[in-house]
């Protein structure tokens, strides 16, 4: 049992969920606790120890009966010729003379109403190639090719006509409906318990497979050439990277004071001169930073969108006030689907919403949306960040408005997933460098958290 | 005196008893909290008895029930503790003169400053320590239910203050040293879900997601809180705020407004749910004008049906 745990441990880590060590213990306990006899509870007790994200419930649910069974074997109908009458029985057999060797065997072992055996599924398996899978998006299709090998299409075919058959032989109607229910219900069983066999075998392979590569690497790999699975891992550090951003802007604000009198700290501070009052406090006034961030989500950007989006919906849980703004041809608010705490579905909606065309990047016409809705969003705390590639498709980009908009914001910063030499072409990013307080070449993680580093230690 | 759940039946008629109606998975996860001591993170959409189900507990085991509504902004001491310093301000004042008859009697400075420097846990005791929830629960005589209410609106600072009170149930004041807890509180956080949470806060907690109960589930609170309810009008009302929450609205009705919907029937002397009814009660449940809009077009008004195909090829639209 306890080795069943552990493995089910280490396959909802591969599959991309978060268990700590003190976790993982801590469900052992809860299993000493609750007893295994009441599977319900022992579900329960597995789950509230172990998963600690809505996201990941599915995740559970889908791994737990793969590792700790269904409850409940899948139903067999029963051989059908038991209780057959003896003429009865005769005519089956002469009916099922007339079909292949091969395929009579498989209906006969299909009619027999055994569940698979351990050692015929491990057959089966193999014969797939079952063992080299690891991913459970594999179950059904490897469920459907070890159908297959058991020539589960054919032998349907081949009851159909020896029911037939059986039918022109002069069977009852009756008995023939009896069987086929039989037949039908047997097919159903092995259906279930092949599918389960797969899940299972797939959910050990995931819980032996050696882990990921390490964050590091990733990091230095560019946006575009990562997978999914690598993306889940990198959004977790992109997260660190948004509260990282977010301490350094507050420790840049907090220094700054305020001149309101702070009396409680003022009477203390001043008893050690008997109450006079010698040296003032000020209230720290905590200016909580402000981050206006304008991101471009079209087709020369979509490679790493989805990993700027999520480092500002990161950014967006972590600083309240942050303005998140999408363009491609205008410029839409994107704070409203980031209020959510799902950054896949927050991202999947902005992309969804925002589907990119080609050739129509146009942010100088995003600019004027801005200007005309969403300028007071910016003043002397805000600090601006643009996140492009600055190519325009030769339309005009508006550096009056970004001029403004630069004279407004505290900081404006500029992360480009292009280095400086390929700025020409369409590229307007030599007009608007200047006017940045700083542009960073942003194109894979490490240069984003040396671009937070950089940004953030002046 | 405390009862403590000793299974996990006694933990649902227990909280029966409390008017909190808990499903298996409810009552399962809060007995291993209890067990295993650790905190209990509760998450869900709004209205579907976070809150309630701490106020249940601590109503069940006949604990107090100590309450820290967490916001924006809620620091140390709002949450922990704060020195009264206007007391102590005014202690020494008054004190002066004891202070006097002590220290006059010193032959020397130094002799003074020593005995002066024995008076000083006065003035930095638990006398003057203003407590504030968490101190609260740590050091109250009686062992008690901690609430930590939408943990999720408070800075992700404050966070990592907890982690200390979650995991060993202590905290450290400077001038008083660390503070243990007399009694494990029971702690009940709870999360509306609108920012992810620490891991290593919720490395500390059971995790249960409780989501918008069943109809059958549902129906019972109702029988339960508003028992006026005639049980046919129950049943469809319920019914209808279940498919209310299937469509897609801004706010879906929680239970919480299930309830007051319930109530306001009862308060109506509605015998049943007919049109008018319908569209008198409705901001009841909703609360946004175009949630209101939709459900007055999709269920109080529906456009007539669309005239069934009978031509040859409706036949194969299914597939």
């Amino acid at each position: 049992m306890e080795s069943r745990i552990l493995q089910l441990i280490s396959a909802l880590r591969a599959s991309g969920v978060r268990v700590s060590l003190a976790e993982s213990a801590e469900a052992f306990s809860a299993v000493d606790i609750m007893g295994i006899q009441d599977r319900e509870e022992f579900r329960l007790s597995l789950r509230a120890t172990l998963i600690k994200d809505l996201k990941d419930i599915p995740i559970f649910n889908k791994l737990f009966p793969l590792f700790f069974g269904t409850g409940t074997p899948p139903m067999m109908g029963g051989n059908p010729s038991d209780d057959m009458m003896p003429e009865e029985a005769q005519q089956l057999a002469d009916a099922l003379r007339q079909f292949a060797e091969s395929l009579r065997q498989r209906m006969e072992r299909l009619m027999s109403g055994d569940q698979l055996s351990r050692s015929e599924l491990e057959a089966l398996g193999q014969m797939v190639g079952l063992n080299q899978m690891d991913d459970l998006r594999y179950q059904n299709w490897m469920a459907q090719r070890m159908m297959r090998a058991l020539a589960f299409p054919e032998v349907r075919e081949a009851l159909k006509e020896l029911m037939e058959q059986l039918q022109q032989m002069g069977m009852s109607r009756d008995r023939i409906e009896q069987m086929r229910n039989m037949i039908q219900q047997n097919l159903q069983g092995m259906r279930e318990q092949i599918e389960q066999f797969a899940g299972e075998r797939i959910a050990e392979n995931m819980s032996e497979k050696p882990r990921g590569e390490g964050v590091d690497n990733l990091m230095n790999r560019p946006f575009h050439t990562l997978s999914d699975a690598d993306k889940k891992v990198l959004q977790h550090e992109v997260t660190k990277l948004a509260a990282m951003l977010r301490t350094r802007i507050a420790l840049r604000q907090k220094r700054m004071k305020s001149g309101q009198l702070d009396p409680k700290a003022t009477i203390r501070a001043n008893l050690k001169y008997h109450g006079v009052p010698m040296e003032i406090k000020h209230k720290d006034r905590v200016r909580k930073p402000k981050i206006v961030v304008i991101c471009d989500i079209s087709t020369s950007m979509r490679f790493c969108s989805e990993l700027m989006l999520s480092f500002l919906f990161a950014l967006q849980g972590q600083v309240r006030k942050t303005h998140a703004f999408a363009f491609i041809d205008h410029l839409e608010s994107i704070s409203e689907d980031f209020s959510g705490s799902n950054a896949d579905e927050a991202i999947q909606s902005v992309l969804w919403r925002m589907p990119s065309g080609s050739y129509n990047t146009d942010l100088g016409w995003s600019l004027n949306d801005f200007q005309s809705e969403y300028m007071d969003t910016l003043n002397g705390q805000t600090t601006l960040i643009v996140v492009g590639d600055g190519r325009n498709n030769y339309y005009d980009p508006r550096l009056d408005i970004f001029s403004t908009m630069s004279r407004r914001a505290s900081r404006t910063i500029w992360l480009n997933p292009e280095p400086p030499y390929l700025w020409h072409g369409d590229s307007d990013m030599p007009k608007y460098a200047p006017l940045c307080n700083n542009v960073l070449k942003v194109s894979n993680l490490r240069e984003l958290a040396e671009a937070v580093d950089s940004l953030l230690a002046g | 005196m405390t009862t403590l759940f000793d299974s996990t039946k006694t933990v649902k008629s227990e909280l029966n008893k409390q008017r909190y109606i808990a499903s298996d998975e409810i009552a399962t996860i809060a007995y291993l909290a209890q067990k295993l001591g650790k905190p209990l993170l509760t998450e869900g959409p709004a209205g579907v008895g976070k809150t309630e189900l701490a106020k249940a507990i601590a109503g069940a085991t006949g604990r107090e029930l100590i309450r820290l509504q967490c916001y924006e902004g809620l620091d140390e001491s709002k949450a922990l503790y704060e020195w009264e310093y206007s007391k102590q301000l005014l202690y020494t004042q008054l004190l002066r003169d004891k202070l006097n008859d002590t220290l006059g009697k010193a032959d020397s400075l130094s002799e003074a400053a020593d005995k002066l420097a024995k008076e000083e846990d006065v003035f930095f005791s638990n006398r003057f320590l203003l407590q504030r929830p968490l101190l609260k629960a740590i050091l109250s005589e009686q062992p008690s239910v901690l609430l930590i209410d939408e943990i999720d609106r408070a800075d992700a600072e404050f966070e990592a203050f907890l982690l200390e009170i979650l995991s060993d149930f202590q905290v450290s004041v400077p001038e008083l040293g660390t503070l243990v807890a007399k009694h494990k509180p029971f702690v009940v956080l709870t999360s509306n879900n609108t920012r992810e949470l620490s891991e290593a806060l919720k490395r500390r907690c059971l995790y249960l997601f409780i989501d918008y109960p069943t109809l059958q589930e549902e129906l019972a609170v109702v029988r339960l809180k508003v028992p006026d309810l005639n049980p046919k009008l129950a049943q469809q009302a319920v019914e209808f705020v279940q498919r209310l929450r299937k469509g897609d609205m801004r706010k879906s009705p929680s239970i919480s407004e299930t309830l007051d919907w319930a109530n306001a029937l009862v308060a109506l002397n509605a015998s049943n749910l007919d049109k008018n009814t319908l569209e008198d009660t409705i901001s009841v449940l909703l609360k946004h004008e175009a949630d209101l809009q939709k459900a007055k077009r999709q269920y109080i008004n529906p456009p007539p049906p669309p005239k069934p195909r009978t031509d040859e090829f409706g036949k194969f639209s299914g597939n």
